[in-house]
């Protein structure tokens, strides 16, 4: 009863299959699973829009094509037509985080152990998808642009002396960059599926009183509905944003120094 | 949207369906550009953008604190910088969000 109402036990994680290599635990877990299952679905379902390579796309292709547009639209909006070289990292990163989400809304799903998981409500998984992308700015900034990459550190049109002040902040408003990025992710699919299963548990707990319980029960079965729209706008609305600051942090390795 | 009907003054000329079709592209970019992203998401940002400067100039300051036994000196000017930095942090996103709103007008 009390695993039945547990809102945090969604988020455990279970070895599928036990590997270690010299002490270290690297078993393939159900997390790993759902990774496993967004990159095949997203490269499977891709490959099968864009299989007939129609002039006129029939429904399946315009879907890929819109996907494609849209994350083009918003490459150049924010990084401009230069940042388009980035498009294949932030098509991937986008997609594969609209999928693990999307996944996540499962309640039940054909996985070893039969329940979903949401691989992006962990934030070792958002945290290490935000350094790839402040590795990749850093490495291109630098490959660019040399050492006049850290003139994003010096803001110009300031006297020199407040270098001592300044330049410490910029450094530390950098490296807050992968933390925002990642803690926004993951705090809001946490927090999202934990809502959603609190509210679960108050229709179980409720129908077990009798027959007024089950009447009450209606009330957070219409709030649980409410939610799960909402963790589907949820759900799209922050793999977006990722994608979005993903290329104004990609911008700023273009063109730096302002 | 009348001249949508006029018939074209020079319809040997390619280049001026290319400009065309480039000035409306651009108009539809910056419109959309400028859609705005909800409230809830737009507060979680400002928050977490200013969380995170504080977290990080902290989390720095005590590092100094370990590695120089400066205590508590590092932590103090950390957190004291991590402020600032979350301050900027909300500055540039605010700019950021300002600039696209601007776009369309």
């Amino acid at each position: 009863m009390a695993d039945a109402t547990n809102p945090i036990k969604q988020f455990e994680i279970h070895p599928i299959a036990d590997f270690s290599i010299g002490g270290w635990n690297l078993s393939f877990t159900n997390s790993s699973f759902f990774m496993v299952t967004s990159v095949v679905l997203v490269a499977g379902l891709l490959s099968l829009a864009m299989s007939k390579r129609a002039l006129v796309p029939g429904r399946s292709q315009s879907v890929a094509e819109l996907l494609y547009e849209f994350v083009a639209g918003m490459i150049r909006s924010t990084a401009g037509d230069a940042g388009l070289k980035f498009f294949p990292f932030v098509f991937t990163l986008f997609a594969f985080i609209l999928m693990g989400n999307m996944l996540g809304m499962f309640p039940y799903f054909p996985a070893p152990g039969f329940h979903g998981f949401t691989f992006t409500s962990h934030i070792i998984v958002t945290f290490a998808l935000a350094l790839v992308v402040m590795a990749i700015v850093i490495g291109y900034g630098v490959f660019k642009h040399g050492l006049k990459f850290f003139s994003l550190f010096f803001p110009s049109g300031v006297p020199w002396p407040l270098y001592i002040l300044l330049t410490p902040i910029e450094i530390i408003s950098f490296l807050s960059r992968p933390v925002t990025l990642g803690v926004r992710l993951f705090a809001n699919m946490l927090a999202g599926h934990i809502l959603l299963k609190v509210f679960a548990g108050f229709i179980i707990m409720l129908g077990s009183v009798g027959a007024l319980g089950v009447l009450g029960a209606v009330a957070p079965l219409i709030m649980v509905v409410a939610l799960t729209a909402l963790e589907f706008l949820v759900a799209f609305l922050q793999a977006y944003v990722f994608a979005v600051l993903t290329c104004i942090y990609l911008s700023d390795a273009l063109h730096p120094g302002h | 949207m009348a001249h949508r009907d006029e018939p074209n003054q020079n319809p040997s000329d390619p280049h001026d369906f290319e400009r065309r079709l480039n000035a409306k592209l651009e108009a539809r970019r910056a419109k959309e550009a400028a859609s705005n992203p909800s409230g809830w998401g737009q507060g979680v940002r400002y928050g977490t953008e200013f969380a995170g400067g504080v977290l990080v100039g902290a989390g720095l300051g005590y590092l100094t604190d370990q590695f120089f036994n400066w205590s508590p000196w590092g932590l103090l000017v950390g957190v004291l910088m991590g402020f600032a930095a979350g301050t900027l942090n909300v500055v540039r996103a605010a700019q950021s969000m300002n600039q696209s709103d601007d776009a369309s007008s």
